[in-house]
């Protein structure tokens, strides 16, 4: 053995020697034959090697190969071109559109594919069609770019987590959001801050950096998902980081960008004139006595709503030497939201690097850093919330006394006070990365072994001043998710004749602790003292610690005959310790299969169809987002059970010793097809979910002392069908012109539920929200309310409907009836891109058709009776006399004080189309840079942002792009007052040396 | 080849020494431990029973949330907030989706539930540090926090026993801790429940320790079950027995007596208080912006100033002048409607939510042995000397027999003083219907119609979720 190895080393050595002997550099420029035009990013490779490069963004290249070697040109939706290099020292050559358009790669799971050979569904995202969008973390960039990703963006809040679902929730009360795996690491997504109003989670992806990403893959069939097992259930995104290049001349880019934002919409309310008259003519109405009302006035909104700014600054260095190549970036960015007190500062570095020790073995590292330092406010439901306290404050309330001082305005608090004295900060701390190793052992079979890491701190610092409170108050909350994994694979393939055949085999073991400490206390000597230690009273110590682990061993397998008959097989076994010791290790599975029609000799020769592939699959994947402890019985200590400074102990949990994962069946049935000289592409998938087994909090009758217990019980169905189209319409020499078309839609049906909740009649259910439920025969997300029936103009008395449908002034919870769905039937996006010369114009537009949403926060600015806070403009029109046609009941009216009680008058028509992006810009011709050797590429650009929305004109309500509940699944399309989408515009320039 | 199968075993070999460890896998908690633990020594089992108290400390129980809502219904308190889980019971136009009343519901039962647990359990702790008398007393502690945790919901949930001599739906009696079985009880009457209520004080009472310290009249005592006794005899017109149990506190005046001024309100028990929930800045039943301080006490001083004094409570108190319990323990003050009204001072801390639950005060047995002689006897001295060491507190001048021509004079006199005396402590409602008695005298005729002695709304709905979980149950009428 050790011979051997010696005599290997001694070969090696002897074959460098020589091959540095005889070894070239040759560069060139790449252009298409269709227009001239140059080809950035065209692969390079030395056949038969892992030696390769890119073009850049001027179409040159240049490698080192020796003159028996061959190069390969490889570019998406171009013929790959084989080169022997011979005497040539300069090789400029042109590369034509390919017939077999889908020669390109696909990233799945621990692996790539010949896009072509491939029988998992995937939607895939460049960083072509993401490119200088200032955009906060990788989940926006979704949004309206992929069929059957729904993503919405929760709120116009810095940082907020958007709410994202791929194919459906395939879960009711386990998590919805798929798993994000970053370079082989799954990522944590925990949240490491409390929630400030509502479900307003901050977004826990927000330290990964956009700019740094090369693709992003969206696995959504079960042939994709189920390697990932028991976390493959609600989908997996894979983000691959740009990586270095092999023995290039190391290229630098600049980038920034600056630019404003303003609110989308904000909802119209009362002056203090308006305010005033209505309250007393209210009270007048009832025999109440009259208020002492103010005559000042202060436009609460426009205090609070400003001019939001964003700064960005992108450097980055890519290159490297034949052995070793690298990426390495930093990003600087500073946003200032439009609304007071919400900035968000962030720092992050990137260092991708791979090292070649020989031809067989390889080693590197993808690692990145970053800082996110951010200005918190209150959202939704909370009266801190600037926006939300600016709408329901009484507009005759003044922010300063008649000295200049701030004062304290009482439970809908001053809120410019409370943005410019208390402190809300949060500071995340995010190191996620992998080390690897990788050794061909055979030629065809290659072992790597991977270890990951993710460690995620969230700081959050809160101190409220002595105005708010009393003594002033003061928090530290400090939470760390560290997570460390070992991935080891090994891979074969074999192209024999016809048969082309690969095969992964992989184990993992994956542990994530979570830590926490927090500190609060009270009594402040001095708002100048800001730190905890200063507080007289202690009111808050805490330590938490807790732990899972999941191991797992997986498999697949691909075979091809003569590229034209597909077969895939991939399994994956999970042991997790967050399930019952009874049930801990689960078996995920997935068959696929694939036939290339265009392949067969009757397409071959077809002047129409240039490609046609059908394919279908079938597999299982798992949910296990449940927490960590979700199978024992516990009692627990802590402040909720102490009492008289003696420790104590409570029940907090049931136990279920056979409690598991959730299993989600799918079937998937594709077609994917080129056509018409290539110019048309169209896939259409079909998918049919099931979930089975759901994890869902059964719950009890609060009569047992619980509200509910973790269970196995219920079934589901997500069925529906992504298409994705596209177009290249003008292809040109100076002018190309292309569309997309993507379009999801999507029919959920709860098929079982337990027998534990049951309506009036007798359908099973499970509570979500007062408004919306999970019902058996129904959505998951249906919204369960009376029917407002409007004012009788005759009597002034605003009418219900009972469940029968007769008008009534009164009402109760009987008279509920299903009204609608939160979930969108259609959404999609539409997209369009053309150049012209140095010039490019990219457009996108998404939607979201078929849905209702809930503004909550109507029920306040639509209360007819309460002084205690500002009302809608809406709210002047009340009815008056006999016939009129009014929004509001008569103010003595006896259903005056129902009318902002729950009902469908919250309830709104949530479709939507929006203007997300138009992205104009210019590359300066490299004919006007070439003579200065200085700047290789230079890109000045201009982004709009959500310039305009469609909506229904009845919608009420700051914007029907909601979700103020996150990523929940039972309460989806609700809100409170979620700051509205923001309306940015920017300007950079992008400059390559 | 031969050593490429070695390379592949040797791979193999380190992939399945790496796999298999299902150690790793097993992952316990670190901050709870297992059920069986929990009953497993006397240091257990004390804790058990602490945590019934701390779950009574929380917003929904008797940390300030029911005794609110209960006040908003009657005609002490008005209502100057803005939620509308609130608003809606305040203007008795609430549905049964409350998510308040929910909570309400739910968080009861849920330390009915813990009680039960130390009820069931702590007999059978074999830990030979644990006595007997020990182990008899956290039974009885745990049998008097179900009691008036039952007492609690029977009278937000169902009619005063008035009303057709308790037999209209109480609340489901649960007796037995929750081991895995859900069951749907259905609604005991109102008779039932106070009958197991009167049962589990009973019982209670001779096993309960005596008043000492401070902080053990923040647990069951013999006083506190004498005094809950003589609370429920006097809300189902038991008036001698109500005049007896509360004796058994009066009398007992080296631990209880009517304080010579006001400054027993606070953080601390003291012999004005016969049984109180203890909070302290780390450990109080405030919930996100609910709490008794944070509702009574304008934004200024950190609350949320939803409750003023009502116009007809103002009135009242202006009957005689200079009553102290205006004059010292209220203040005017910015309300949550922005209007400068008037606000009890009997809770001062919503910094830190220090103040103390008001369950029992030494004042109320005076006032209900007062007030129950004055049914049994007439016009008499003893129920007048009851009275006057209150009256005198306030500043007002003391009565003589002389000063009532009528016993129902009498009866009104005292109830008065009693309104005066518990307001915003919880009782007024349930004091106005036990003496079948409108909940409110003033506003529109829609208000007093809802108000009515035995009126739908006087009362609230089953929570639709509960409900909704068992059939077994039945609504209260009007909702």
């Amino acid at each position: 053995m050790r011979n051997f190895l010696l005599t290997s080393l001694g070969l090696l050595l002897v074959i460098c020697v020589q091959l540095r002997a005889q070894e070239r550099r040759v560069t060139g420029v790449v252009t298409s034959t269709t227009d001239g035009s140059v080809l950035p990013g065209v692969s390079v490779i030395v056949k038969g090697t892992n030696t390769g490069t890119q073009t850049d963004l001027n179409g040159s290249y240049a490698i080192t190969a020796t003159p028996q070697q061959t190069l390969v040109f490889s570019f998406v939706g171009m013929k790959t071109t084989e080169i022997v290099v011979g005497n040539q020292t300069v090789i400029n050559l042109t590369l034509a559109d390919e017939a077999d358009v889908l020669s390109e790669v696909v990233v799945v799971g621990y692996g790539q594919q010949s896009k072509k050979l491939s029988t998992q569904t995937i939607s895939t995202l460049s960083s072509k069609s993401i490119k200088d969008w200032p955009v906060l973390s990788p989940q926006q960039l979704l949004q309206g770019q992929a069929a059957g990703v729904q993503m919405v963006t929760s709120s116009g809040l810095l940082g907020s987590n958007p709410s994202i679902r791929i194919r459906g929730a395939a879960s009711i009360t386990a998590g919805g959001q798929p798993l994000f795996v970053i370079d082989g690491v799954p990522l944590n997504d925990g949240e490491l801050t409390g929630a400030q109003g509502g479900g307003t989670a901050l977004n826990p992806l927000m330290n990964i950096n956009p700019n740094d990403i090369e693709s992003m893959s969206v696995l959504k069939d079960a042939a994709a998902v189920s390697i990932y097992g028991s976390r493959g259930a609600n989908g997996v995104i894979l983000i691959n980081t740009k990586k270095g290049l092999v023995d290039k001349k190391t290229q630098i880019n600049v980038d920034m960008f600056t630019g404003f934002s303003k609110p989308t919409n904000l909802f119209p309310m009362m002056n203090t004139q308006q305010f005033n008259g209505f309250v007393s003519e209210y009270r007048a109405a009832r025999g109440l006595a009259p208020l002492q009302l103010s005559n000042d006035y202060f436009d609460w909104v426009n205090a609070v709503v400003r001019n939001g700014k964003t700064n960005q600054i992108n450097l980055s260095a890519r290159g490297g030497s034949k052995n070793t190549s690298f990426y390495i970036a930093g990003t600087y960015g500073k946003e200032q939201g439009f609304t007071i007190g919400n900035e968000l500062d962030r720092l992050s570095g990137r260092f991708n690097l791979e090292h070649k020790i020989s031809d067989r073995f390889r080693f590197g590292t993808n690692m990145s850093m970053a800082t996110v330092d951010m200005d918190r406010i209150g959202a939704e439901n909370n009266t801190y919330a600037p926006l939300t306290s600016a709408y329901l404050q009484i507009p005759n309330v003044l922010p300063r006394d008649a000295q200049g001082n701030y004062v304290n305005t009482g439970f809908i608090q001053n809120v410019l006070a409370l943005e410019e004295l208390n402190i809300n900060k949060y500071i995340t701390r995010r190191t996620t990365g992998n080390v690897y190793a990788e050794l061909d052992i055979l030629k065809n079979l290659t072992f790597r072994t991977d270890f990951g890491m993710d460690i995620n701190v969230g700081d959050s610092k809160y101190r409220e001043v002595n105005l708010f409170t009393p003594g002033g108050s003061g928090s530290r909350d400090i939470r760390k998710d560290s997570k460390w994994l070992t991935t080891n694979t090994l891979k074969y393939f074999l192209d024999k004749d016809k048969h082309s055949f690969d095969v992964l085999l992989g184990y993992s073991y994956e542990v994530s602790d979570y830590d926490r400490i927090a500190v609060g206390g009270s009594g402040y000597a001095s708002d100048a003292l800001p730190n905890v230690v200063s507080a007289a009273t202690p009111t808050t110590t805490l330590e938490e610690r807790s732990r899972w682990a999941l191991e797992s061993q997986f498999a697949r397998a691909n075979y091809a005959y003569d590229s034209k008959y597909l077969l895939g097989a991939s399994m994956r076994r999970d042991g997790s310790s967050r399930f019952g010791a009874n049930k801990r290790y689960g078996i995920f599975y997935a068959v696929s299969g694939g036939w290339v029609v265009s392949e067969e000799s009757f397409l071959k020769s077809s002047n129409f169809i240039n490609f046609l592939k059908l394919t279908a699959s079938y597999g299982t994947a798992g949910n296990d987002r449940i927490g960590n402890f979700p199978s024992l019985g516990l009692y627990q200590g802590g402040t909720d059970a102490d009492y008289l400074a003696q420790p104590g102990l409570r029940p907090t949990q049931v136990p279920n010793p056979n409690l598991t994962w959730e299993e989600t069946a799918q079937l998937d049935i594709g077609i994917n097809t080129t056509f018409y000289k290539n110019i048309f592409s169209l896939s259409l998938n079909y998918y049919n979910k099931i979930t089975s087994n759901m994890l869902l909090n059964v719950p009890f009758p609060f009569t047992t002392g619980f509200a509910s217990a973790a269970n196995n019980v219920g079934k589901m169905q997500n069925r529906g069908v992504d298409i994705d189209f596209s177009a290249k319409i003008i292809q040109k020499q100076d002018l190309n012109l292309s569309i997309g078309f993507n379009a999801g839609y999507l029919k959920n049906e709860v098929l079982e539920l337990p027998e534990a909740s049951i309506d009036a009649d007798g359908n099973r259910f499970v509570t979500g929200s007062s408004a919306q439920r999970a019902v058996v025969g129904r959505t998951i997300n249906e919204f369960f309310l009376v029917r407002g029936n409007g004012v009788n103009p005759q009597t002034g008395d605003f009418e219900w409907l009972t469940k029968a449908g007769q008008p009534t002034t009164t009402y109760s919870a009987n008279d509920r009836v299903f009204v609608g769905s939160a979930l969108p039937k259609w959404t999609g996006g539409l997209n369009a891109n053309l150049s012209y010369k140095g010039f490019d114009l990219a457009v996108l537009f998404s939607f979201s058709y078929g849905n209702k949403v809930l503004i909550d926060g109507l029920r306040f600015t639509d209360n007819i009776g309460t002084a205690g806070y500002n009302k809608s403009i809406d709210m002047l029109n009340y009815w008056k006399k006999e016939g009129d046609q009014a929004f509001v009941p008569k103010l003595s009216s006896s259903t005056a004080p129902l009318f902002n009680q729950l009902s469908t008058v919250q309830l709104q028509n949530g479709s939507f189309g929006r203007l997300r992006n138009i992205n104009l810009g210019y590359n300066i011709p490299s004919k006007w840079l070439g003579e200065q050797k200085i700047l290789r590429s230079a890109r000045i650009y201009a982004l709009a942002q959500n310039l305009f929305l469609i909506k229904d004109k009845n919608f009420r309500g700051p914007d029907p792009e909601v979700s103020a509940n996150g990523p929940s699944n039972l309460i989806v399309g609700e809100s409170f007052f979620a700051l509205p989408q923001a309306k940015t515009f920017t300007v950079g320039l992008n400059i390559g040396f | 080849m031969i050593k490429i199968n070695k390379k592949i075993l040797a791979v193999g070999f380190a992939l399945s020494v790496l796999s298999g460890c299902s150690e790793r896998l097993e992952v316990l908690p670190e901050q709870s431990i297992a059920t069986s633990q929990a009953f497993s020594s006397k240091s257990n089992a004390q804790a058990s029973l602490l945590g019934v108290y701390s779950q009574a400390q929380l917003f929904d129980v008797f940390g300030s949330g029911p005794q609110i809502i209960q006040d908003f219904q009657a005609d002490n308190t008005e209502f100057v907030g803005t939620f509308p889980t609130l608003q809606d019971i305040n203007n008795y136009v609430t549905t049964s989706p409350n998510t308040t009343i929910q909570a309400h519901w739910q968080v009861h039962y849920r330390t009915i539930n813990g009680a039960n647990a130390v009820i069931d359990n702590v007999p059978g702790v074999s830990d030979p540090a644990f006595t007997e008398a020990e182990k008899a007393q956290f039974v009885a502690e745990a049998k008097f926090m179900r009691a008036i945790l039952y007492l609690s919901l029977v009278n937000m949930f169902a009619q005063p026993y008035q009303v057709s001599n308790g037999s209209t739906p109480g609340v489901p009696l649960v007796l037995k801790s929750f081991t895995g079985t859900v069951e749907f009880p259905a609604r005991a009457t109102v008779a039932e429940v106070h009958q197991q209520i009167i049962k589990d004080l009973t019982e209670a009472l001779p096993n309960l320790p005596v008043a000492t310290t401070a902080q053990s009249r923040g647990r069951a005592t013999k006083g506190a079950a004498a005094g809950y006794l003589a609370r429920i005899y006097l809300l189902r017109g038991e008036f001698q027995k109500a005049a007896d149990s509360a004796n058994e506190v009066i009398n007992a005046t080296s631990l209880y007596s009517v304080a010579s001024n006001f400054g027993f309100y606070g953080a601390t028990p003291t012999t004005e208080h016969v049984f109180a929930i203890v909070n302290s800045a780390t450990d109080n039943g405030r919930t996100g912006s609910g709490g008794w301080a944070s509702y009574h006490r304008p934004a200024a001083q950190g609350g949320r100033g939803d409750c003023a004094f009502s116009a007809d409570l103002e009135r009242v108190f202006a009957l005689e002048a200079g009553d102290k319990r205006v004059t010292e323990l209220s203040d005017l003050a910015t309300a949550a409607d922005n209007q400068r009204r008037r606000m009890t001072l009997k809770y001062k801390d919503a910094a830190t939510n220090t103040d103390l639950a008001p369950m029992m005060r030494t004042s109320e047995m005076y006032l209900t042995r007062a007030e129950a002689l004055a049914e049994l006897n007439g016009v008499n001295i003893e129920s007048i000397n009851l009275v006057n060491p209150i009256r005198v507190r306030a500043g007002l001048p003391a009565w003589t027999i002389s000063t009532f021509a009528t016993k129902e004079a009498f009866i009104d006199a005292i109830l008065l003083e009693r309104r005066k005396e518990l307001a915003f402590e919880g009782h007024r409602r349930m004091d106005l219907l036990r003496r079948q008695k409108p909940l409110r005298t003033t506003g529109s005729a829609t208000i007093l119609a809802a108000a009515a002695f035995g009126a739908p709304k006087t009362i609230l709905p089953i929570p639709q979720r509960e409900l909704d979980q068992n059939k077994s149950l039945t609504q209260n009428t009007g909702y």
